[in-house]
């Protein structure tokens, strides 16, 4: 081969290019041409090769990529194509003991436009904004405020319209295309403001809970309760949310709907309160313009009836976000209707101590029913002369008498034999200075001061005259409304302390009942059946005796008798008011006006507290509350003893799925339109 | 001029057209469904690729009538009617999307740079083909080649468009590895070439170009534009598994996920709707019908036919080798069409006139004068 290359060589160059000139269309075979002919078709054959390699290498790519890992791609696929919106649940609702609503939630319907794309039309614009009556640059600003968000996501353009709108919508349906009527439950609430620091609101979910809560179930723009029940049960009433499965192309935009997750309802709440109770309770505080706290129980399982902070919370401002005006507002009101009084309030207990101060005399046996001290107005203990009440003096007090009519110089002889750290002793046995465990946010523990206490907190140690002090409830004493209700409810029920409860029971969308109530006990004093009574025998007195000084609870029906202790609390002791006449005290350094009781007298099942900041006189501001509270407790016992059944509480969405919501609006739809036709 | 010889009809390669035929139909399916828009009939699109396709089934006929030697000369004009067209477009033609590529004819959009590819391997084969040279080429011997292929080149590289640019310059590397040539030529282009990689990729390259090689050896790094296009290809071609999604049941093209999806993405969209069953069918009509090409390079009757026949097997290879990595995820995004299978009326004219040429070397193989 290399001799024929080399022969090959040899050849002339120019006579190939003559040969050409001399036929221009065919080039002449030659022998060499032909050996090289050769070398070229064996590298043909080796790019054969090269493809066949490649082709190898594409084949086996598309083994891996279809076959191996074909499954990971189609999830991917399919993770691509569709997306889901959530359909809220409808939360559970909220009655009273007797089924009565409390909240509920109610249809509200949306306008929203489904995007095909991001484009709009003149007409179908000049439409809408007639229809919902609404300025056209409103419309424009809120599809641009969502232009960036994924196509699939329906733009909202009018919320919570009413059914004049709805009806006019559908009927212009054909030419409105893209928009759609969107049903969202809201919160109702039926009575208004009452009971507002109870159950509390919504708002919308604040980052730091998003991040806190387990994925997947909370989204920004959420809204979840942000106090009172509606916070301490989110889980039970929040429920499931739906999903409405769609299939969107690469833009976002809906193609076709899939299958998709009805939305769960949450629970719904049966508290123990009677809101014809709660109703009274804060009518009554509103009308005097007071501030304060209202309690009621039932003295024999610790059920809450009535459970009133005042001034109520204006719920409707807190819906889709607080004003910062408003806001302010709440914060300047000298009545402080953010705080929850129920459990925030911290008072001095006043004379309602005296019982605690009774008892533990009876008890310790520092004193016997019959036990006279005389009370000349005033009593001298070291250099200090401590003042009773009444300045003239009660004379010769017994029990009875001392608590009917409150004597100071009684009970600081009392607290004297007794020694501070004893009357702690049975304070704590009545649940004071210590948590209740109620169902409310930031609850307080009052304070019963010891001895060692006191060194503890302040270095000192403890001086006999503060004693006194205590034992009229004056010092470092505080106690919350809620206590002072469950202290007597011990006092009423032979002493027994029950934990507040105000959940009777939490039934699953299906009816089931998933809790229910059970009384819980925190405390039993023992052996002291007795000296309760005692005790007991002294608040009636106080109630219905002559001088007693709780007479304005006595309630209109002359058979049921009360038990009351009235309690005056001194919230600042300053020299220059001391002269002055009571109505001219500035406000905020009144006395606070305190009652508790219990009725009937003789077998107690309900027991009342009342708090009134600055009311000046427990007899005269917070007994006559007490007094309302129990009137309409009587009054509707005996109704409902006639009637003899329970109300079934009836939920607003009957089924309450999304579906009915819909079928019902559908089915006023319908009748709305014929209506029009 | 035209001698017909009745051995031409008998010699008619009808393999070559059955392959052609095979896989047109199936790029048009594939057409069909990737640019259905949902209305009742099928989209402008495809008829516009059917009538280029039965258009240029004519212009097959007339290449194959003439004897495939009279392309040796005959080439030179067309090479240098497309420098001409590619020269107009860089002066004259405004930029569509940050480069210069078409002439609008009206009926039809001309991208030169298409049929600058097969009249690349035309002036190369005809040049390599008659050029003697012994103990193989020196570098100066390249120099004639190497000009051929850097005016065209440059000129695309000016529009800009890297990945037929680059498609020139492959096309260039096989034509002139596959004759012979010295070893120290070889050691000096080859040390040249990485020289202009590395400066090129320096200096030459537009950010956006720079930003694709990038995203391809860091897909993380830029997932919602090329690599998002990658991502989104290797989605579409995998989750097809076995049998695929169906014909026209595609979601990644039905619902726009995948881009270009009737062009540079259009196996894409093969791969989903018929899963690995169906690519491996149509790949192997496709590989068949570039390994009969090699069997026509084999058969030749000359050098210019082997050359030629190599040289256009190649532009249809390379195209579809880069053209189907990329899909597949192992190339960056180029704009590189799969010959016959991506929508484009250039590309497919210049494919079919390659597979014209390629049926007129087997039909004249016993040809001698």
């Amino acid at each position: 081969m290399k001799n024929i290359r080399r022969k090959n060589r040899r050849r002339p160059e120019p006579m190939l290019a003559a040969e050409r000139k001399k036929d221009p269309g065919v080039t002449k075979l030659t022998p060499r041409d032909d050996n090289e002919l050769d070398a070229y078709k064996k590298r043909a054959l080796y790019a054969a090769f090269v493809l066949l390699f490649f082709f190898a290498v594409i084949i086996s790519r598309l083994w891996f990529l279809q076959m191996q890992k074909g499954e990971y791609y189609r999830e991917l696929a399919d993770s691509n194509r569709v997306r889901y919106l959530e359909v809220a649940a409808p939360r559970g609702n909220v009655v009273d003991r007797y089924g009565r609503e409390i909240v509920t939630n109610r249809p509200s319907f949306n306008v929203v436009w489904v995007r095909e794309d991001n484009k709009i039309d003149d007409e179908w614009l000049k439409k809408i904004t007639r229809i919902l009556g609404v300025d056209v640059s409103d419309i424009l600003e809120k599809i641009r405020k969502m232009a960036h968000n994924p196509g699939h996501i329906p733009v909202r353009l009018a919320e919570d319209i009413d059914w004049e709108t709805v009806a006019k919508i559908e009927n212009n349906r054909m030419d409105l295309p893209g928009i759609k009527i969107e049903v969202v439950p809201l919160r109702v609430y039926h009575w208004g403001n009452h009971a507002s620091h109870l159950i509390g609101y919504l708002g919308e979910i604040n980052k730091k809970q998003l991040a806190a809560s387990e994925p997947g179930i909370y989204r920004g723009g959420d809204l979840v309760g942000k106090m009172g029940l509606e916070r301490l049960r989110e889980k039970d009433l929040r429920g499931e949310k739906g999903r409405n499965y769609m299939e969107v192309n690469a833009l976002g935009f809906e193609q076709k709907n899939l299958k998709g997750i009805e939305p769960l309802p949450g629970n719904d709440l049966r508290l123990t309160l009677d809101m014809e109770l709660q109703k009274a309770a804060e009518e009554i505080m509103d009308e005097q313009d007071y501030a304060g706290a209202v309690v009621a129980l039932e003295a024999n399982s610790g059920r809450l009836l009535v459970l009133a902070s005042a001034p109520a919370l204006h719920l409707d401002e807190f819906v889709g976000g607080i004003s910062h005006k408003a806001w302010n507002a709440m914060l300047d009101n000298p009545h402080h209707p953010l705080v929850n009084k129920l459990v925030q309030g911290q008072y001095p207990p006043g004379s309602t101590y005296k019982i605690i101060t009774a008892l533990a005399g009876l008890a310790e046996g520092v004193i016997t029913p019959d036990s006279v001290i005389y009370c000349p107005g005033h009593y001298r203990f070291g250099n200090r002369t401590y003042r009773c009440w009444k300045r003239g003096g009660h004379g010769a007090v017994n029990l009875k008498r001392a608590l009917s009519e409150s004597c100071d110089v009684y009970f600081y002889q009392v607290g004297q034999r007794l020694g501070v750290d004893r009357l702690a002793k049975y304070a704590k046995l009545f649940g004071l200075g210590e948590k209740t465990g109620i169902e409310m946010e930031h609850e307080k523990p009052g304070l019963v001061p010891t001895a060692a206490w006191k060194k503890n907190r302040f270095g000192k140690s403890w001086q006999e005259g503060e004693t006194l002090s205590i034992a009229i409830g004056q010092g470092f004493n505080l106690v919350t409304p809620v206590q002072l209700a469950l202290m007597t409810a011990a006092l009423a029920n032979g002493g027994t302390l029950y934990k507040p409860t105000l959940v009777e029971e939490v039934k699953d969308p299906d009816g089931h009942v998933i809790e229910s109530f059970t009384p819980v006990v925190l405390e039993r004093l023992r052996g002291q059946g007795r000296n309760l009574k005692l005790v007991r025998e002294g608040l009636v007195e106080a109630v219905n005796g002559k001088r007693g000084t709780g007479r304005r609870a006595r309630v209109s029906d002359k058979n049921i008798m009360v038990g009351g202790k009235t309690g005056t609390a001194q919230v600042v002791r300053l020299k220059q008011y001391i002269h002055l006449k009571e109505e001219d005290i500035p406000y905020k350094y009144r006395d606070h006006a305190l009652f508790i009781c219990f009725a009937p007298a003789e077998n107690p099942e309900i027991v009342v507290a009342v708090v009134v900041e600055h009311g000046l006189h427990g007899g005269s501001a917070a007994a006559p509350v007490a007094r309302a509270v129990l009137e309409k407790y009587f009054a509707g016992k005996y109704a409902l003893e006639e009637i003899d059944t329970v109300v079934v509480p009836q939920r607003m969405l009957e089924g309450d799925s999304p579906l009915l919501v819909n079928d019902i609006a559908g089915d006023i739809l319908r009748q709305q339109t014929q209506v029009i036709q | 001029m035209l001698r017909f010889d009745r051995r031409l009809i008998l010699h008619f390669d009808w393999v070559m057209l059955l392959m052609l035929v095979l896989v047109s139909g199936m790029a048009l399916a594939n057409l069909y469904s990737s640019t259905w828009n949902g209305s009742g009939s099928a989209s402008p699109v495809f008829f516009k690729q059917l009538y280029l396709f039965v258009a240029a089934l004519f212009l097959i006929l007339l290449f194959i009538s003439v004897d495939y030697i009279e392309l040796a000369t005959f080439g030179y004009l067309m090479y240098g009617g497309v420098v001409l067209l590619l020269l107009y477009t860089t002066l004259f033609v405004d930029t569509i999307a940050g480069t210069q590529r078409w002439i609008n004819l009206g009926f039809f959009k001309l991208q030169p740079s298409e049929p600058a590819k097969l009249t690349l391997v035309l002036v190369l084969a005809s040049c390599y083909s008659k050029n003697e040279v012994r103990d193989g080429y020196r570098i100066r011997d390249l120099i004639k080649p190497g000009i051929l292929t850097a005016i065209p080149f440059v000129l695309i590289m000016i529009q800009p468009d890297l990945g037929t640019a680059l498609m020139l310059g492959i096309l260039f590397v096989s034509m002139t590895l596959f004759v012979k040539l010295r070893w120290s030529t070889v050691g000096i282009l080859g040390g040249a070439g990485l020289a202009c990689v590395l400066f090129g990729w320096k200096y030459l390259l537009k950010d956006y170009q720079r930003r694709r090689i990038e995203t391809f050896l860091n897909p993380e790094g830029d997932p919602m534009n090329h690599g998002y296009q990658i991502m989104q290809s290797k989605i579409a071609v995998g989750s097809g598994k076995t049998f695929g999604k169906g014909f026209m049941e595609g979601t990644q093209g039905h619902l726009n996920f995948l881009p270009e999806r009737h062009t540079d993405f259009a196996f894409s969209v093969w791969g989903e709707e018929w899963g690995f069953a169906g690519a491996v069918f149509f790949l192997s009509c496709y590989f068949f019908l570039l390994l009969w090409g090699i069997n026509i390079a084999l058969s030749a009757r000359d050098k210019f036919g082997v050359l030629l026949a190599y040289g256009l097997v190649m532009m249809i290879f390379w195209q579809a080798v880069i053209n189907l990595f990329m899909i597949m995820g192992f190339l960056p995004v180029v704009g590189i069409p799969l010959p016959l299978f991506s929508y484009g009326g250039s590309s497919l004219i210049t494919t079919m006139v390659a597979i014209g040429i390629l049926m007129n070397i087997r039909m004249r193989r016993f040809q001698t004068t």
